[in-house]
């Protein structure tokens, strides 16, 4: 009788184990989405309050004025005849009243468009194209090789970018003062300072190698620390992304579509064509999420930007980003409530902005682009 | 005892904590380089027992302090320089710049070597035509605040449209991250100019421009002419009873122009450290820096403080006190 259990006892009892346990698996995975849920909206919270200051100084122009300037500007006294006075006690010039420090995200958002654009229209072109490859033309054997280099790039820490950026690329795209000789030319050394030589010659490319200083235009020094530089590295850095994610895209095509394109008798290239067409809102997802990387990216555009907060007139000018504003300022922005606020809000903006990239390319890639949900990154 | 801040005195400071804790094996020094600005703001939330500027407290700073800790005594540990160090390979001599120069090239308003003004204060030397590319910090640094509050003393331009910081609205030119960043720009980039700290240069053993002195003479950048900076302030010292004076534009025989001192900072009553060996620990540490530690300056390239300046910090440690009791050096 006691070795019996009959089944009718045993059930309930095992389903009562485990409804606990399914209970506390609930209550675990639900915790951990809202702790995620929390910390974003914490870290937006955290970040809005610090933003105060400079919200409430400077409103919605904070976003247009690419004035930059965390100290106060003094304005002179002058006496009659227009010269400066000075304290015949201290020796040093009078000071009338200060202007106040004055904080614009403008020079840092004009600097994250540029280099993301320049960015973009050299990686959009390599990743498609390295894409189509592996769909449709690589021998088999070959595609899991170029698929893992690929990988690895992404892999790559965006610090040694930056160091490559500094010590490899940036002297070789920069160099004023150096002539070398190729094929009998006497040409300056750094690709840069070729480019300007030639620019400064077509009327309407000066722009490229010239800025104004106080009324007059001056030729530009290229240093290879610039936003041309800056947006070359960035666009080595997203290739990786969308090469990996518009052939995952590309492959998810059904096959169906492309046999009939060429039962239809489609070129090659019309078959291509047909078959980016068919997937161009996944296809624009991946290079959404690009461009969210390289709008995001610090380290290696600090080292390769020049870190300047002004609107350049010229691609071969320094400038900066919002994540490189950031970096480079918050550690000696402790003691100033303005300038804190102001940086907090740089930091608000960059947070909305890829946020806003990434919702819409996981929209576009995942979403609606049903065929691709299970492949896609 | 905790420590942090200025970047600068770093190296300097991390040797006196390990010789002071040799000599005090019950007290353990640290000290954390992590920017002036950093170290300011630990000693306002007072998670820092003592901090290291390169700037003396600005008046929002100093009533920060106040409300949190009371008053703060700021001593300064050793002297240094901010130098300008430049790329022209075919240069035959010494370059020689002045204040006002300087303020047009960093103002963009003189962008070619070649320039007259460059041209008159080296009449011996050959300048080549090409472009000044003007590179200055990027990221917050004493040596902005020190660079630009000099600039700002030659050149009502410069003090107009740029005024002095830690971090300041260049016109031109680009930014680099730290000492060793402009470095790296200055040596990739021919026709750069840059200023950097003159312990950096030594040690790196890079060109640095003679400086024109307030009294006309140029002078080269050494620890001894930056001491001599130093003696040449006391004058202010006294004048204005206080320690954070400009070291920077004064005049002298033999004193360099953009000389600094860099302070070491607490706060004057000691008591809420609630351990009394802990606040003497503090004063001994500071006592010991201007004494012994001042032995080890020149050799780290640092310039020592000189006598008159050494007395007067003396006489400013005898203030710091411990609940209303004065905490005296005990040998």
């Amino acid at each position: 009788m006691t070795a019996t259990v009959s089944p009718s006892s045993a059930g309930p009892m095992l389903r009562r184990g485990r409804s606990g346990e399914d209970v506390l698996l609930r209550v675990a995975v639900t915790g951990g989405a809202l702790a995620i849920l929390g910390m974003l909206a914490t870290l937006v919270l955290v970040l809005f309050v610090a933003a105060l200051p400079s919200m409430r100084r400077f409103g919605p122009a904070f976003l247009f004025s690419s004035e930059w300037r965390p100290n106060a500007l003094p304005v002179l006294k002058l006496d009659g005849h227009g010269h400066t006075i000075r304290d015949p006690r201290t020796a040093m010039k009078v000071v009338d009243h200060y202007r106040a420090p004055a904080f614009g995200a403008g020079a840092s958002l004009f600097g994250t468009v540029a280099t993301s654009t320049w960015a973009l229209l050299l990686a959009v072109p390599l990743s498609l194209g390295a894409a189509l490859f592996l769909v449709r033309i690589a021998p088999v054997w070959l595609v899991p090789f170029v698929s893992f280099l690929i990988e690895f790039l992404a892999a790559i820490p965006s610090i040694a970018y930056g160091l490559w950026g500094m010590f490899v690329l940036g002297p070789w795209m920069g160099g004023p003062a150096r002539w070398v000789r190729v094929l009998g030319m006497q040409l300056p050394a750094g690709i840069e300072s070729r480019i300007g030589a030639l620019a400064i010659h077509v009327p309407g490319l000066r722009w490229i190698c010239t800025t104004s200083v106080g009324g007059k235009t001056v030729l530009v020094p290229p240093t290879g620390r610039d936003i041309f530089v800056a947006g070359i590295i960035l666009g080595i850095m997203i290739v990786p992304i969308i090469t990996a994610i518009s052939r995952d895209v590309l492959r998810s095509v059904p096959r169906e579509q492309m046999e009939g394109t060429i039962a239809l008798g489609a070129t090659w290239w019309q078959s291509c064509r047909e078959m980016i067409f068919y997937c161009r809102s996944a296809l624009f997802g991946a290079i959404l999420l690009g461009l969210a990387r390289a709008a995001g990216e610090t380290m290696a555009v600090l080292m390769v930007m020049g870190n300047t907060a002004a609107v350049p007139t010229s691609p071969f000018m320094a400038g900066t980003t919002l994540s490189a504003t950031l970096a480079g300022e918050f550690p000696e922005a402790a003691t100033s409530d303005l300038q804190r606020g102001a940086l907090m809000e740089v930091a608000l903006i960059l947070l909305v902005m890829s946020l806003v990239f990434n919702i819409v390319a996981r929209y576009l890639v995942i979403g609606k682009w049903q065929p691709s949900a299970a492949t896609a990154h | 005892m905790q420590g942090g801040g200025a970047t600068f005195p770093n190296p300097i400071y991390q040797q006196w904590a390990s010789d002071f804790g040799r000599q005090h094996p019950d007290v353990r020094i640290e000290y954390v380089g992590k920017g002036s600005g950093a170290g300011i703001g630990g000693l306002i939330d007072k998670t820092l027992d003592f901090a290291g500027s390169d700037a003396p407290l600005n008046d929002e700073e100093l009533a920060k302090a106040r409300r949190t800790g009371g008053d703060v005594v700021q001593i300064p540990s050793v002297a240094g320089a901010v130098v300008l160090a430049y790329n022209l390979r075919d240069l035959r001599g010494e370059l020689k710049l002045s204040g006002p120069v300087v303020a047009d090239i960093f103002l963009g308003r003189i962008t070619q070597w070649n320039d007259p003004a460059i041209k008159s204060l080296n009449p011996h030397l050959v300048l080549p035509d090409i472009p000044i590319c003007a590179v200055h910090r990027s990221e917050g640094s004493g040596t902005n605040f020190v660079f630009t509050s000099y600039l700002c003393t030659q050149s009502d331009e410069f003090q107009t449209q740029v005024n002095f910081g830690k971090t300041v609205r260049w016109p031109i030119g680009e930014g680099a991250q730290g000492n060793p960043g402009v470095t790296q720009a200055l040596e990739e980039t021919p026709g750069a100019i840059g200023y950097i700290e003159l312990n950096f240069a030594i040690d790196n053993n890079i060109p640095v421009a003679l400086m024109q002195n307030e009294s006309g003479e140029f002078v080269k950048a050494s620890p001894a002419t930056a001491s001599a900076a130093g003696e040449a302030a006391l004058v202010d010292m006294d004048r204005y009873k206080t320690l954070t004076v400009r070291l920077w534009a004064r005049p002298g025989p033999n004193v360099y122009p953009i000389s600094c001192f860099t302070y070491l900072m607490c706060y004057r009553d000691l008591g809420y450290l609630r351990d009394r060996q802990r606040a003497q620990a503090i004063v001994d540490f500071f006592w010991y820096a201007i004494h012994d530690g001042q032995d080890v300056a020149t050799e780290l390239a640092y310039a020592p403080l000189g006598q008159g300046v050494r007395q007067r910090v003396q006489q400013e440690l005898d203030t710091i006190t411990f609940n209303g009791q004065p905490l005296h050096h005990q040998p």
